[in-house]
This record gives C-alpha cells, sequence and structure tokens, in this order.
C-alpha cells in the first residue's frame, strides 16, 4: 500500500510563522489550496500533502498515525501528554509561558491573596507551576481571549503565552513570572516512525532541511 | 490515567477463528523447541494492583490476570524449588486501559526462559530472537521488522551518574519521546547535563540495521557500556545468517519502554505501517530477585488482540489464510 504521507502542520500563530518558512523548499505549501477553504493541500513533493489542524486537535491526528509528522508548540504538548516522538526543537514560534496580572499587581500581591483565581488554556502547566510555588488557586478554565479575564473581575490574573507582550500592553497587563517557555516541535507518529523508518524518516530530514534553509 | 469508557470488543467469526488459529500455531512452535505450557489462575491471589480490573467478590476486593509475567512468576514462586527453564502462556489479560484504543481484554501468547542466578545468559537470550523471528511467518505477516535493544545502554549511565526518581523519570520519558533537547532541558543545571544529552543524542542518531552499534562509540559511556555492545554484536552475528526473508532487523540503541522491568537485550516485533508494536520482550533479570529466588529470566510476549485489529484494518498487511 503506497499511501500520501500527511503532514500535520498548525493554523494560527505558528502557522503563519511557518507557511513562509516553506516557500521554494520541497515541502512548499499549493498557494491556491492555500487560499481555498481546503485543509488538506498539495506540497511541491509529489504523494506528500498537509493537513492543517488546530493546535489542540493536531497531535491527536499525529498520535493516531493519520498523520505521519507535524509541527506543534512545546505548550500544547506539554498540556495534552500524548504519546508522540518528538524529534526537534525548530526554534521559531518561540514565546513563553507567563503569569499575567493588571499592571501595579505583583507576584506578591497573587500570592497573598487567599482565594487565588487564575484564568487558563493551560491548567496543566498552571498546576505544576502552582505545586513547585507551594501555593493553590481556582483555576478558570478558558479557551481564548484570556486577556479580558483579570480587566472584567472573572480571575485575579491569567497564565497564558506571551510573545512580544503587545497583546497584554494593549489590555494594561504586564507578566509577573515566567512559568517556562515554548517553541515549535517537529513531532512524529511513534508507529510511523518506528515501523517505516525508511518512509518517514527522509521525510522528516527534508522538512528539517528546508526550515533550516530559511534560518 | 485510565481513560474513561474503556471498550469491550467481542470477537466475531473470521477473528474468533483467526485467535484460536494464531494461539495454536505459536504455542505449537513454543512446545516444539521445549517450552511447556502454565496457565495462571484468572482470578488472582495477590492484593489488587493499581490498572487491574478489579470487582468484588461479595465483601472482599478481588483482580483479574492483568499481565503474565507477574502471574507467572507469582505461580513459580509459589511452585517450584527449583526454575522450569522454558514456560509458555496463552490466554487473556484484563487491564484498565491507559489510550483510548487499548481493550480491556487483551489475548496474548508469550514465553520465558529461566535460569539460576549466574548462569551464562547470551544462548538464552539469542534463543528469544530466534524465536521471535519465526512468529511473523507463522502469522501470515507480508513482512515484519524486528528491533533490537537494551534497557542497560540508559540504565547503567543513570544509575553511574546517582540519577534516580523524577530526573532519572524526566531523562527516560524525553529518550521515549527521541528528543534529545528534552534530555537538555530536563538536566539543565545538573552536572551530568552535557554527559548525558551527548549520550542521548549519540543513542538517537542511527536507527538501522547492524552498523547503528558503532554509534556507541561517540557516547561518554563507551567504555561503560562495552560489555552490553559487545553483547549486542555477537548476538547480531548469530541472527544476521539465518534472519528469514521478509524480516528487517534493526538496531534500536534509544529503546527505553518497560525501562523499569527491564535489565538488559530488548526485542520489539513491528509490521510496516502497524501503529502498534506487535510483540514485546526482554531480559528482567530484577524479577525473580525481588520475589527472593535467585533466578534469571528473558521472555517475550505477542499481542494477538493488536494483531487481530491490524488484521482486521489492514489486511494488506498479511497472506491470504491458506
Amino acid at each position: 500500500m503506497n499511501q500520501t504521507l500527511l503532514i500535520a502542520f498548525p493554523k494560527g500563530r505558528l502557522g503563519d510563522e511557518l507557511v513562509p518558512l516553506l516557500a521554494g523548499t520541497p515541502l512548499a505549501l499549493d498557494a491556491a489550496a492555500l487560499k481555498s477553504r481546503v485543509l488538506r493541500i498539495p506540497t511541491a513533493t509529489p504523494g506528500v500533502a498537509a493537513l492543517l489542524l488546530k493546535g489542540a486537535d493536531l497531535p491527536r491526528y499525529v498520535a493516531a498515525g493519520v498523520a505521519s509528522l507535524g509541527i506543534v508548540g512545546s505548550d500544547t504538548l506539554d498540556e495534552m501528554d500524548m504519546d508522540l516522538l518528538e524529534l526537534a526543537d525548530l526554534g521559531f514560534g518561540a514565546c513563553r509561558l507567563s503569569l499575567c496580572a493588571k499592571a501595579g499587581v505583583s507576584l506578591e500581591d497573587l500570592r497573598a491573596k487567599p482565594h487565588l483565581r487564575l484564568a487558563t488554556k493551560f491548567p496543566k502547566a498552571t498546576e505544576a507551576w502552582l505545586a513547585r510555588e507551594d501555593l493553590t488557586a481556582e483555576l478558570v478554565p478558558l479557551s481564548s481571549s484570556a486577556e479580558l479575564a483579570p480587566l472584567l473581575g472573572l480571575a485575579d490574573a491569567i497564565v497564558d503565552l506571551v510573545q512580544t507582550g503587545g497583546t497584554l500592553k494593549a489590555h494594561g497587563l504586564v507578566e509577573t513570572a515566567i512559568l517556562g517557555r515554548s517553541s515549535a516541535r517537529l513531532v512524529a507518529a511513534r508507529g510511523a516512525y518506528l515501523s517505516e523508518p525508511g518512509r518517514i524518516r527522509p521525510l522528516a530530514e527534508t522538512l528539517l532541511g528546508a526550515l533550516k534553509a530559511k534560518a | 490515567m485510565a481513560v474513561r469508557t474503556p471498550h469491550f470488543p467481542d470477537l466475531l467469526f473470521n477473528s474468533a477463528a483467526r485467535l484460536r488459529r494464531w494461539e495454536g500455531a505459536l504455542m505449537g512452535l513454543l512446545a516444539d523447541h521445549g517450552y511447556r505450557e502454565l496457565h495462571p489462575s484468572l482470578v488472582l491471589r495477590e492484593p489488587p494492583p493499581e490498572g487491574a480490573l478489579r470487582f468484588f467478590d461479595g465483601d472482599e476486593l478481588v483482580a483479574l490476570r492483568w499481565d503474565f509475567t507477574v502471574a507467572l512468576a507469582g505461580l513459580l514462586t509459589r511452585t517450584f524449588p527449583a526454575p522450569p527453564d522454558r514456560v509458555a502462556y496463552a490466554g487473556a489479560v484484563f487491564r484498565r486501559p491507559v489510550q483510548p484504543w487499548e481493550a480491556v481484554e487483551r489475548f496474548e501468547v508469550g514465553c520465558e526462559r529461566i535460569q539460576p542466578e549466574g548462569e551464562p545468559a547470551a544462548e538464552a537470550d539469542v534463543e528469544l530472537a530466534r524465536l521471535l523471528m519465526a512468529v511473523p511467518g507463522l502469522l501470515g505477516l507480508k513482512s515484519a521488522i524486528l528491533h533490537l535493544g537494551n534497557a542497560a545502554l540508559v540504565r547503567r549511565p543513570l544509575e553511574a551518574e546517582g540519577l534516580f526518581g523524577e530526573l532519572a523519570d524526566a531523562v527516560v520519558a524525553a529518550l521515549s519521546r527521541r528528543a534529545p533537547h528534552r534530555v537538555r532541558e530536563a538536566l539543565d543545571g545538573h552536572p551530568s547535563a552535557a554527559r548525558l544529552t551527548t549520550h542521548a543524542e549519540a543513542l538517537l542518531s542511527e536507527f538501522d540495521g547492524p552498523g547503528t552499534l558503532g554509534a556507541l562509540a561517540a557516547s561518554p559511556y563507551a567504555a561503560l557500556l562495552e560489555e552490553e555492545r559487545s553483547h549486542m554484536d555477537r548476538a547480531l552475528q548469530a541472527l544476521l545468517p539465518i534472519l528469514p526473508p521478509n524480516l528487517e532487523l534493526r538496531v534500536d540503541l534509544a529503546d527505553v519502554a518497560g525501562l523499569g522491568f527491564y535489565t538488559g537485550p530488548t526485542l520489539r516485533l513491528w509490521a510496516p505501517g502497524a501503529q502498534q508494536e506487535l510483540a514485546a520482550g526482554g531480559r528482567y533479570d530484577r524479577l525473580f530477585p525481588g520475589l527472593g529466588r535467585p533466578w534469571q529470566a528473558a521472555g517475550f510476549c505477542v499481542r494477538l488482540s493488536r494483531l487481530l485489529d491490524l488484521a482486521a484494518t489492514r489486511p494488506d498487511l498479511f497472506e491470504e489464510p491458506r
């Protein structure tokens, strides 16, 4: 069976950085297909196609072996704890996972709160940080626009990704602690990589070569 | 953490017949090589372990057999003053699934080679590898890949660095992901960080045939691991000339699955395109001493439930049944 090899690429912030990096390489995405609404995009290499997926869904497609390779942020990987191989730190998409509060609110102010409420898309990383800091808090799970939570009283602070800090500044928020760092990672399906290394490793090397050439 | 919606697949006509046929063929192979069948009770005598399927029998909490190796170890240490040298088993184990695709009831066939502590083990390891090499042909797999690894390649450097507990677990998890950059992150600031990261890079640099062993030369622990390298080299020399057609042999230096259990050589069987390994085993010399018996052991288990799934979803990987 000679199936098309699928690579899962992220939509959104990481995808916006990735697509220009691939332009002119063997894994460049078909420009016409990119402009359409289709989510399966041919690449410049016959037999290799890209799936465009949301970050939170992407690891599932790779873990199940639907896509052989994928690119996803390490923050997402750490939250989901899927059984995936992580072949390389690609370096781009670097950002910080930070505790952010309204300007003028310090980490000590937050520590002193008897009932701290933290809004986040990253409960696992937040819980790990709270345990390290010997703190307890009520976690308010959110899936987007976390910056609004402290402004509207939903939470005292947020734990979110910060790249340039522009969004925080626009909402009058500041970083009060850095919990971790994230960057784009090349992931592979364990089964595909271990059972068909002759197909998957060259594709991974092509992808790494394409990104390295543009670095 | 166990999944919330475990599934209990039934086997319909073709799958049930295939299971019966495969069990018979594999147990026949093992019997031909002197492995005698033992059938540990389906209901465990020991206290119910975490992960086992547990239920109340009246007021008493009991568990179903969840792992043949562990159940056999209990049986063997209870029953035999000296170890039987070759045993085989077939049947189901019941486990709370960790991954959503895992069934609760899993059919397995396997074998164990048991010796008094201190006896040369190399021949037993090669014997098991030779048996596993015969399995794909018996099951009608068109092609397969046998991975040879060695748990000591990671275990011994960690022990030499005095790395145990959470930090060692983080290194093993990073290797399991084949992510040397995660090894560096996990050991940030630790005195062994540079050495273990270089070691991880060496283990992960090659994943191919016998030449892969050469990658160990780049490890800072090359001298420490010379005995393991030489053991793997001898095993390869014994196995390569008798490699059946359509079976590929690969050396996987970074195989860390089951590192808490395995102590030496490991074996894993894959089929091209399969998402999970179809058989696994290796040497686990600490099991019986932990139960008070000075015995060493190695074995493998063929995961028939995964093979049944594979036959249903990828029939193209199998020969037509005769």
